[in-house]
């Protein structure tokens, strides 16, 4: 069977909008969780978020794109800046990177592909529409008891002026399908292979990388953008996890996530996310690509149970994380480290330690590395930055502590400052608020 | 050696009815699905008609089971489909001691579903509510103060595009893989491609695929109508979609479900399923074009179609039949005309070509599913769905579209295609079994 190896990382966290920035922001044991500052939050009882740093995606598009980026949501501009970054990391010569450079291609380490033996696979989520821009349109058509015409949102009595509708883009649509995070980045870096969206919350990044690396392993395309991003910060987001109870009802940022530790109260929304160039290794070799790990081994599940309520026993994240073991041909031994999900949500990280107990005996017997206490809960773009982190991990032969979390649950084990460690295999897993799980076996690359 | 896949049971909730037969009957009549809306007063907005799900509700055993309280409309048609899909595979009933017998992690779900839709009347009221007509925003804390004292924290979860596959997996106890992609107008086809992947690696041996989706609510019709991409024939809704037509001027929204159980042909036989076909090949392209507009020449669509036929083995002479995406725009209809000629030359003039859509709508995300039972069906009975509406020639569209009338036909093999916005292509195809 054909190899998949890891051969460029680009993420977009709060920590910063490149890769490095992420890494070490995570080395640090820094948060980056801050009070929310994108929209007056003072009506939610939750009040941080993990915010990406400014940046402009005019700077990360070709000029002769430029002009889309203005149907972009947020979640989109975070998938094309994160994909940028990949795609520099793993020196591949895309059309976007050409025409970036002035026609050439940058320099002689750097590679054209062929388009169509390239995909492209990045997890979204459910993109809210931009308040503002829809309640202009909405405030055309409003009646005296507050209520939404639907008569004059379709249509004016007054024929010299415009209905409601019509104050709205004609691309308004466009802005918010999931599937535009990598319809945006498959024409920026002409990408023709399979492409696809998958939107499974927390659990997308890792189900979008497995069915990507199926796809090079069956010999249909040789190198796939894979990933997810995602943005909770926006008033409908956070007004639903809010509902939910599933966020930290505070204001203060300090120790606001702190996955797998007893005083967890809630995660916090954040915005973020990562795509990875994923090769068939003689393709990377050939190019003399720079390899982080190989994609060891992949797996799926469903806890087969109620939104919010996981399972305390972890039994389906258990069966996708041992199977993931047994398509990488290793044993829980042999696994070092695992970058699990928490989210600092008491029930889903108690649930995920039971997983975890299942297949390791004890949870002690590994260590815990989670990504999300210093950025928050990007949602589909969560497991594409640990799916990164891991990578580097591997290759750095060093891991990242869990600096907020200094008060861990019982048998677990994480760290509480940067550590060398002899990596041989990564587990990263996650599952999603709805019950979705996807496991991910990394290995180092030698 | 991959595993061979099979479809087992079936089951849609579309605009001409909730059951197999009945909908199947009426495509071969070429009745029509579509109507002034009655979901919301439309009467205003550009296009006031859609083939919208009728007389339509839960079964039962779903409603009393306690498990699927607040649910969309989209996971409503979901779950019912499944349940007729799953009772013609002649699986073991949720919640019996048969079922209980069964692995729950052999049994995976792909499903193309789409969001479900806004809370439409507390969403207008909270947000025109909070607007500060002065600053031109949304004041956002007195926004949220309303907001959650008024949304319903399950109702607003339940809008996640994940959420029918939640539901199937409570329902029907499937702990196996389970994916959920949303690539617009090709999600279904695309879900049951890679479910065929998933049991042909042997991941799992039963899957629930397909799709559900409706964006019948005031901002789906809004976002359709701003795109100019719907048909706004007012005066005539039943002629309003006209695929491959000249005078063809939009899609019509339509919204349902389409589900399927696949399995792997090992397990079918072990447990004396009755086949209804095999799902031999599934091919998947991006245009990486524009996200506005397909590829003028069709490019990603010749792609998606020839790695179906490499992935099948099959040649264009074995195609007895094309389940078009046929949506009844301008810019579709010519375009997967031009695609299919490309690859399939001279034998492209005696391919029949055919749009359900032109009756039941476009389901969007579900739509690929339910044109795929279609391509079953038509393969089991030995006939073809026609396009409806088909009166005038486009020079640009000549080939045959089996226009108004179902025809008797030999159908042996059937390719399904589905084009998303944003460049999707996905195409699959299905052969009538045999050892």
């Amino acid at each position: 069977m054909r190899r998949v190896v890891i051969t460029g990382l680009g993420a977009v966290s709060p920590h910063g909008i490149r890769f490095s920035d992420l890494w070490q922001g995570l080395l640090a044991g820094r948060s980056s969780i801050a009070a929310l500052a994108q929209f007056d939050p003072s009506g939610f009882p939750s009040q941080v978020a993990g915010t990406v740093p400014a940046f402009k995606t005019t700077d990360y598009v070709p000029k002769s794109y430029r002009k889309a980026t203005k149907i972009m949501a947020r979640d989109i501009e975070l998938a094309v800046v994160a994909a940028d970054g990949a795609v520099r990391d793993a020196r591949l010569a895309t059309r976007g990177i050409v025409e970036a450079s002035g026609g050439s291609v940058p320099g002689p380490d750097w590679h054209a592909v062929d388009p169509r033996r390239v995909g492209c696979n990045i997890g979204a989520g459910l993109i809210c529409a931009d308040l503002n821009e829809l309640c202009q349109a909405m405030a055309q058509a409003k009646n005296s008891d507050g209520t939404l015409s639907l008569a004059r949102w379709g249509k004016s009595e007054d024929p010299s002026k415009t209905s409601g509708m019509d104050n709205l883009t004609p691309l308004w649509l466009l802005k918010y399908l999931p599937n535009m995070l990598a319809c945006h980045v498959s024409i920026i870096h002409d990408t023709q292979g399979p492409s696809n969206t998958i939107t499974c919350e927390q659990a997308s990044a890792g189900l979008a990388l497995a069915e990507a690396c199926r796809t090079i392993q069956r010999g249909q395309a040789d190198v796939a953008l894979v990933g997810g991003c995602e943005s909770m910060i926006h008033p409908m987001g956070l007004m639903r996890w809010s509902l939910l109870g599933r966020v930290n009802n505070t204001a203060n940022p300090a120790g606001a996530c702190r996955p797998y530790d007893r005083r967890a109260a809630g995660t916090v929304v954040a915005e973020g996310g990562a795509v990875l160039v994923i090769e068939e290794l003689e393709h990377a070799q050939k190019r003399n690509a720079h390899i982080y790990c190989e994609i060891a081994g992949l797996a799926a599940a469903s806890s087969g149970r109620k939104l919010g309520e996981p399972d305390p026993t972890g039994e389906s994240a258990a069966f996708a994380i041992a199977k993931a073991m047994r398509d990488a041909g290793i044993t829980s031994a042999e696994v070092q480290a695992i970058v699990p999900p928490g989210s600092s949500v008491p029930t889903y990280d108690q649930s995920d330690v039971a997983a975890i107990s299942r297949v390791f005996g004890k949870a002690a017997e590994v260590v815990l590395a989670p990504a999300r206490g210093g950025v928050g809960d990007c949602s589909a773009g969560s497991q594409a930055i640990d799916l990164a982190a891991a990578a580097m991990a591997l290759h750095e032969q060093k891991l990242w502590p869990a600096a907020d979390s200094d008060q861990p649950l019982a048998d677990v084990r994480m760290l509480a400052t940067q550590q060398p460690m002899s990596l041989q295999n990564v587990l990263v897993f996650a599952s999603s608020l709805a019950g979705q799980h996807s496991a991910v076996m990394l290995r180092k690359w030698q | 050696m991959a595993n061979r896949v099979v479809i087992t049971g079936m089951g849609w909730v579309t605009p001409l009815g909730h059951d197999i037969e009945q909908v199947w009957q009426r495509l071969l009549r070429a009745e029509s699905g579509i109507a002034p809306i009655t979901l919301f007063d439309a009467r205003t907005f550009p296009t006031t008609f859609a083939a919208e799900v009728k007389d339509y509700q839960l079964p039962a055993a779903l409603r009393q089971s306690g498990m699927h309280q607040e649910i969309s409309r989209a996971t409503g048609f979901a779950l019912a489909a499944a349940t007729q899909a799953w009772e013609q595979a002649g699986l073991p009933a949720p919640r019996t001691p048969g079922h209980a017998r069964l692995d729950p992690y052999s049994i995976g779900m792909y499903l193309g579903s789409g969001e479900g839709s806004l809370d439409f009347g507390t969403f207008t009221e909270v947000t025109l509510g909070a607007w500060d007509q002065s600053a031109g925003t949304v004041a956002t804390g007195s926004w949220a103060k309303s907001a959650m004292r008024r949304f319903n924290a399950m109702r607003e979860i339940e809008q996640e595009p994940c959420m029918p596959l939640t539901h199937l997996s409570l329902e029907f106890n499937a702990r196996g893989p389970a994916m959920n992609c949303l690539t617009a107008c090709a999600a279904s086809t695309q879900a049951l491609g890679e479910a065929t992947q998933i049991i042909r690696r042997g991941d799992a041996e039963i899957m629930i695929s397909g799709g559900a989706h409706s964006m019948i609510h005031p901002f789906g019709v809004t976002g359709f109508n701003r795109l100019t991409a719907l048909s706004t024939m007012n005066d005539d809704p039943r002629r309003s979609c006209r695929p491959f037509d000249a005078t063809r001027a939009g899609f019509v929204l339509g919204e349902g479900a389409g589900i399927l159980i696949l399995e792997s042909l090992e397990h079918a036989v072990r447990r004396n399923a009755t086949i209804l076909a095999e799902i031999v090949g599934y091919g998947s392209s991006a245009d990486a074009y524009r996200v506005t507009d397909q590829h003028p020449e069709g490019r990603g669509a010749v792609v998606a179609i020839e790695e179906a036929l490499r992935d099948a083995a099959l040649s264009v002479d074995d195609i007895d039949y094309i389940n078009a995406h046929g949506t009844g725009t301008k810019e579709n209809d010519s375009t997967e005309t031009l695609a299919i000629k490309h690859v399939f030359g001279p034998r492209a003039k005696s391919v029949p070509i055919s749009s359900i859509k032109s009756m039941m709508g476009h389901l969007i995300a579900a739509a690929g599913a339910v044109e795929a039972i279609t391509c079953v069906l038509a393969i089991r009975d030995q006939v073809l769905p026609p396009t409806a509406n088909y009166c005038v020639p486009d020079p640009e569209c000549d080939l045959d579209y089996v226009p108004n009338e179902a025809r008797k036909a030999k159908v042996n093999v059937a390719m399904s295609n589905s084009f998303g916005f944003g460049g999707q292509n996905d195409t699959l195809i299905v052969r009538r079994f045999a050892d």
